[in-house]
């Protein structure tokens, strides 16, 4: 398994669709971050507007949490489409180049090799938002400083510095829960549909169609807390005022067992067909 | 001679306009300006239906005839009404006063008094004081503006004979938020019948003064 592991890791270092993937990555962050600069401008205006008339303001509350808010918005919908075309392509590009053939022809069980696959997709996926998360933080607290974050979730909320820096920080590794959902869901579309372009149109009409029953109300109340796409944006509970840090948890606890679901399932199909 | 009238009609002037004002407001008015500076350490606890903020803590310096500057380490809103402890915004323009009698107040007897301005250029519409004439200050007030809305203030002062109140709560309206949708995240209705209804909410901020080191003049 380790050296299946190894393998899967070479062919990702050595392609360059990982590096394409990865710069596309850092130059939507880079311009989400621009555009994060000036709506928050905007929205503070729009915000702290009326409390003008009954307050002075001491402090500024454009900085750089505030940005790293505003990227996390933006970032969840932006980056999956790009984890999701890298890792589908851990399974179709061996399919497109024939070279699952091989692999198989030598004593490798075909559950642990596309085990090693589902593996690799999710250590990929973390790797990515850590170094997003990295890149993201020097970025918005160099430029902007550290301050109070203001978030409007049903109240206006108001966090301390600190206090606002450990929320974006559980707030990605929430959001890398959602992240590595969608990369094990790419995998297994990856093997049932084999062709790479056909697998990238259905991961993102499954991402676009996640986005959108996000929104809706599904009318059980079971589905609209525990159905998939209802614990994509989990990470959004962390700037309530008051944190429920149980149910945080067990959304995210789901969403790894939906995980788990859907690579069984993968491993369960590939291991059943035959290669051809 | 007619030099010596005008003068005379210039001082009885003044005077009758002295006598329409309060002399116990006088007198605390007195006091007040006997407060050279002082700086203090405020603890702020803000309580509006929609904004949630943890305790913030912030510095103020006073000085006479300057304005009051704050700083803090964290984001903190001050209110713009209810730190004029030198009653400087009542004494800005003319005014006369009109005594409402006393009423008991947290089981002190106060002195009531009405402000009205005599000016047009003054905010100040109507305001009531709620005088302790025996400590010598201001234990409450309501103030009604013309462009401001109205604004309660409620002082409380450490047991002796101190100027400056050590807890000041301020009650006013506040205008509901303006929010714009693409900064709503999960959960976030549109309730446009509560929306409505939530125009405008009576906010109240508390603020606990320690610290204080005052020069007296």
């Amino acid at each position: 398994m380790r050296s299946l592991l190894y393998a899967e890791m070479l062919k990702l270092v050595k392609q360059s669709k990982t590096y394409y993937a990865l710069m596309a990555i850092l130059v939507i962050e880079l311009l989400i971050f621009i555009t994060a600069y000036y709506q928050g401008s905007t929205i503070l205006d729009l915000l702290l507007d009326n409390l003008k008339q009954s307050f002075y303001f001491e402090g500024t509350l454009l900085n750089g949490n505030l940005i790293m808010y505003i990227v996390l918005n933006s970032l969840w919908f932006n980056v999956p489409l790009i984890l999701m075309i890298v890792t589908s392509g851990l399974v179709t590009d061996e399919y497109k180049d024939g070279t699952l053939q091989t692999v198989m022809l030598q004593a490798v069980k075909k559950w642990k090799f596309i085990l090693s696959k589902y593996i690799m997709a999710v250590l990929f996926t973390v790797t990515i938002i850590a170094l997003m998360m990295l890149s993201t933080f020097v970025m918005a607290y160099s430029i902007f400083g550290k301050g109070d974050l203001v978030v409007y979730i049903n109240t206006l909320n108001f966090f301390k510095s600190t206090d606002a820096f450990h929320r974006i920080c559980w707030a990605f590794a929430s959001g890398t829960v959602a992240m590595v959902f969608y990369s094990v869901v790419s995998v297994t579309l990856a093997i049932f549909v084999k062709d790479s372009a056909k697998t990238w149109i259905a991961a993102a009409l499954f991402l676009i169609i996640t986005n959108l029953l996000l929104k809706v109300d599904l009318g059980v109340p079971a589905l609209n807390n525990y159905f998939f796409p209802k614990l994509i944006d989990t990470w959004q509970q962390l700037f309530y005022f008051e944190t429920n840090w149980l149910a945080i948890g067990i959304n995210n606890a789901i969403l790894i067992i939906y995980c788990l679901i859907f690579s069984t399932t993968g491993t369960y199909f590939f291991n059943k067909k035959d290669i051809g | 001679m007619r030099y010596a009238f005008i003068l005379l009609f210039i001082f009885t002037g003044t005077l009758a306009n002295a006598q329409k004002i309060d002399a116990d407001l006088l007198r605390i008015k007195q006091r007040m300006d006997s407060v050279q500076q002082f700086t203090a350490n405020v603890i702020l606890d803000l309580d509006v239906p929609f904004i949630k903020m943890p305790t913030k803590t912030a510095k103020i310096k006073y000085a006479k005839g300057k304005k009051m500057e704050f700083s803090s380490s964290d984001f903190v809103m001050l209110p713009r009404r209810g730190l004029d402890f030198s009653l400087n915004e009542i004494f800005k323009y003319p005014f006369i006063t009109v005594d409402r009698g006393t009423e008991t107040r947290h089981g002190k007897v106060l002195k009531v008094i009405n402000v009205i301005p005599t000016d047009n250029r003054s905010d100040l519409a109507l305001a009531t004081l709620y005088m302790d004439t025996r400590a010598g200050r201001i234990a409450e007030s309501e103030v009604n503006t013309r462009k401001n809305g109205t604004y309660n203030l409620l002082m409380q002062y450490a047991p002796g004979n101190s100027v400056l109140p050590t807890y000041v709560e301020a009650t006013f309206a506040i205008e509901r938020l303006k929010i714009p949708l693409n900064f709503m995240g999960k959960d976030t209705k549109i309730d446009r019948k509560k929306m409505r209804g939530m125009e405008t909410k009576t906010g109240k901020i508390k603020m606990r003064f320690e610290n204080y080191t005052i020069k007296i003049g």
